[in-house]
């Protein structure tokens, strides 16, 4: 299990070196220049020149990689040349506010969806698995900014239960950052719950076919323990790949959902430093989306592994 | 006119100048209304006092706070507000965009106060007069205004505030407005509280340089070196209590404001990466007050009854640039039958929900004073262009590549544009990018914008023309995107910068105004209005076309 975990993170590195050469050099492509982004089109060209010298942004682009590389292993990601704000102050903030809202979303998606997808499973053909596959699947195909404006109406403006940014008011306590929370978490829900209960429910099926499972049956074990401990507990296997593969999206990929709600995450953050060529924050945004990526699939790995007894036992052998 | 009220007006008259008195003889002779000889008297310097005076009303509307919109606020609260969340980082000297200086002027202040109908209200400089050319300007400054830390504001701060704006090295913002008409070193400060610029040439408008419309010429300390936005400094009626990047900035009263003491206790300003985050947000009531929103997102606010929208003119408009150097646009007819094809109604009805004026191909916008009214507004002439298109040879029609980018209504401009001209047979092939790749780097031969043979970009607000006629239009203009190069238009400008009396920008102004419609090298389809949202219980709010707001009255109706 160590060697397994030991190679699985020299992987991880070399795919985030690779992942910062990409983003580093890729960046460099994208059209304009730093500091007439900052300053708009309208500047003087001495403005432009000025700042940029400021910024170190006319540098070659080799040194300028060696000066962001370097300071990472140094635990400095650099300076917000948009803010001129230290990278760090930007970053982690929003990498917190993600993951508040992907653990919210996380803590009702998946039991519902496995829920959903056993249930489904176990009436395979009937009305209740129409309803939750049918039904899944359709709230999974809305964008999920449309769930996010379809709430909003709903829930803020028409009923005015909920409130329509996501951002709590400085200083709020534990309940009241949930309840700001709880929009965009819903739609998370309504975009994934579909997917997970899909996984859910053909890992079930499948188990459900196993010879494992006829000969618990036949054994004359209860049908609940059968479903307990037999099928349940293989038939989570897809699903977890599924559930760790959705981390990374969650605390990555919810550009739209914070757009809308007003919500300062890792999501927002790589849009606007996209938009205004902040490249320290571009570039060190994405690595730790990488590396959120990277662990949460570690993550999955071993808890694959625990669940899976053959490879645990391949592991240990 | 009383006897009295005769001597009162002799007296002021004997004691301003030359060009001041040619202002009385206009307003006299009713060749302008009292609106504007306040606003052109505000501009030259006439104080409050005597500008009630010969207007020939007590007080002038020229207060420094917006008519109230409802009944007056209560003093106390919190007031939120949402605005554009700023594109930068938060220095004064190089902020450069909405969100920015909407931060900036909390706690920050102007020599000068350019509210929304253009008039000049003294705030840091208490007044000000011109020599007999309009080349040398001298500022009276207030005395008793201290800085937020407590250190006392002079005229050696507002002498090195413009002298560092006017440093190329430093690379401020404000360099496009002073490119050519102040130079560093050229403010001085006379004694402590006079201080006084030496223009490069002369310029009839220079007191709208040193207000908010130049949204970076804030006072700050002479030692100012950067840093602002650990402490927000300034002589404002506000001080920070906390900043959050990215997400807002809340104020409490600056105890040792000047002037009266701001009527809400508290404000906050949240900042809105999206403008629909923004409707949302005061739909569901997280903010009071949306400082600017566009008809294209904040649709859902103009018909909202919980919403109270307060619009006014601004010069915030588009131009549809042709290359007049360059097929199929070098011949001016077919530019002319560009801009008769062009249906400016359906545009300001259908795009902007009639919340505009239309546009006269001249950037000389209604809400200028200067503006001549006198020139004919350029109307829809299918056949008329037409005829023209034949006479220039290109009576089949043409196809061309028409170049904007995705911002607010231009993607749906480029669209309306497209349909309009194909009635006479030109094919728009439409090419939609994002800003950054639009504007390249803003310079001739690496900029799709200056490069492009035809394109639509987005200009805000000015509260003089003076910079739309020169940078985009001018021969050597570093934004003349449409390469027009015209000895008598440049001549003309430069006669309408220097000139000092209305009646003599007019006279320039409609000169203009004929020649860039008898070339048409930029179509100017409108100039849509600035549009402020509040909610119905909030009341003292004062907002600029510039991207101000002003929150020192605003409080909330009993």
């Amino acid at each position: 299990m160590t060697r397994f975990i030991a190679k699985r993170l020299g992987l991880g590195l070399i795919t985030l070196w690779l992942l910062s050469v990409l983003v580093f050099f890729g960046t460099q492509i994208l059209p304009g220049d730093v500091a007439r982004r900052i300053l708009g089109p309208f500047a003087t060209q001495s403005a432009v020149n000025a700042l940029n010298h400021q910024l170190g942004t006319d540098k070659s682009v080799f040194v300028q990689y060696w000066d962001w590389i370097s300071g990472i292993f140094h635990g400095n990601l650099g300076t917000s040349v948009a803010t001129r704000t230290s990278v760090s102050s930007i970053v982690f903030p929003a990498l917190w506010h993600s993951a508040k809202l992907a653990i919210l979303a996380f803590i009702i998606v998946v039991p519902l969806g496995i829920l959903g997808g056993v249930l489904a499973a176990l009436n395979e053909g009937r009305f209740r698995d129409r309803f939750i596959s049918v039904g899944g699947l359709s709230a999974t195909t809305v964008p999920e900014f449309v769930w996010a404006v379809a709430l909003i109406l709903v829930f803020a403006l028409w009923l005015g239960l909920l409130p329509s940014t996501a951002t709590a008011p400085p200083g709020s306590g534990f309940f009241s950052q949930v309840e700001y929370l709880v929009l965009p978490a819903l739609c998370l829900v309504f975009v994934l719950f579909g997917y997970i209960a899909r996984m859910a429910r053909a890992g079930t099926i499948e188990s459900l076919d196993a010879d494992y499972t006829r000969t618990a049956v036949i054994k004359g074990l209860p049908y609940r323990t059968v479903v307990r401990r037999h099928v349940l507990r293989n038939s989570l296997l897809p699903t977890i790949a599924v559930v760790a593969t959705q981390a990374g999206y969650l605390i990555g990929g919810l550009v739209a959902i914070e757009l809308v709600f007003n919500y300062q995450g890792i999501g927002q953050v790589l849009y606007r430093a996209a938009t205004q060529k902040d490249f320290p924050v571009l570039q060190s945004a994405v690595l730790i989306v990488g590396v959120v990526y990277l662990v949460a699939t570690l993550l999955a790995d071993l808890a694959y592994s625990l669940l899976n007894p053959r490879l645990r036992f391949e592991s240990a052998a | 006119m009383s006897d009295e009220r005769k001597r009162q007006v002799d007296a002021v008259r004997r004691h301003i100048g030359e060009v001041e008195n040619d202002l009385v003889d206009e307003l006299v002779a009713g060749r302008i209304d009292r609106r504007e000889f306040v606003r052109r008297g505000t501009v030259l310097g006439l104080s409050l006092s005597s500008l009630g005076v010969l207007a020939g009303c007590a007080s002038p509307d020229v207060t420094r706070v917006s008519p109230p919109q409802t009944k007056p606020p209560k003093p106390g609260g919190t007031i939120r507000a949402g605005i554009v969340a700023p594109a930068a980082a938060l220095d004064p000297i190089m902020i450069s965009d909405e969100g920015g200086l909407a931060v900036l002027g909390q706690t920050a202040q102007y020599l000068v106060w350019s509210d929304k109908h253009l008039n000049l209200l003294p705030v840091l400089a208490e007044s000000w007069s011109h020599d007999h050319t309009g080349t040398v300007w001298t500022f009276k400054i207030r005395q008793g205004v201290t800085f937020s830390d407590g250190t006392p504001m002079s005229a050696e701060d507002v002498a090195a505030t413009f002298n560092r704006l006017a440093d190329p090295a430093v690379g401020s913002n404000a360099l496009s407005n002073f490119d050519g008409v102040l130079s560093k070193g050229n403010t001085k400060a006379i004694d402590p509280y006079t201080v006084q610029f030496t223009l490069d040439a002369p310029n009839g408008n220079f007191p709208y340089l040193v207000s908010s419309d130049n949204y970076n010429s804030v006072v700050l300390p002479k030692n100012y070196n950067g840093g602002w936005d650990k402490t927000f400094l300034g002589t404002g009626p506000w001080k920070l209590q906390s900043f959050t990047p990215n997400q807002g900035v809340t104020y409490v009263r600056n105890p040792r404001y000047w002037g009266t003491p701001a009527n809400a206790e508290r404000s906050e300003l949240t900042f809105y990466s999206e403008e629909q985050a923004q409707t949302l947000g005061i739909l569901g009531n997280q903010v009071d007050v949306v400082a600017h929103y566009s008809v294209s997102g904040g649709r859902a606010l103009i018909t909202n009854p919980d919403i109270r929208t307060t619009q006014f003119r601004s010069s915030s408009h588009r131009q549809i640039h042709m290359r007049t150097d360059k097929e199929p646009f070098v011949d001016k007819r077919v530019r002319q039958a560009m801009g008769l094809l062009l249906d400016r109604r359906a545009l300001v009805n259908g795009l902007l929900a009639t919340k505009s004026d239309y546009g006269n191909d001249s950037p000389f916008a209604p809400v200028f004073q200067s503006t001549n009214p006198s020139v004919a507004q350029r109307q829809r002439n299918v056949a008329l262009a037409k005829q023209l298109l034949q006479a220039a040879g290109k009576g089949g029609g043409f196809s061309t590549q028409l170049l904007t980018l995705t911002h607010f209504e231009l993607p749906d401009l480029a669209q309306v544009v497209q349909n309009n001209v194909s009635v006479a047979g030109i094919n728009l092939k439409l090419s939609i990018l994002d800003p950054g790749t639009y504007y390249g780097s803003s310079k001739f031969g690496t900029s799709p914008w200056l490069d492009s043979t035809m394109g639509i970009t987005d200009y805000g607000h000015r509260g003089v023309p003076n910079l739309l006629l020169t940078a985009p239009l001018s021969s050597k203009g570093p934004w003349n995107a449409a390469h027009f190069k015209n000895p008598q238009y440049d001549r003309l400008v430069a006669r309408y910068v220097a000139a000092l009396d209305l009646g003599a920008q007019r006279a320039a102004a409609g000169q203009i105004q004929e020649l860039l419609l008898d070339e048409t090298p930029v179509m100017f389809p409108y100039f849509y209005y600035f549009l402020t949202g509040a909610r119905l219980n909030v009341s003292g709010v004062e907002t600029t076309a510039m991207g101000h707001i002003n929150l020192s009255r605003a409080g909330f109706v009993a």
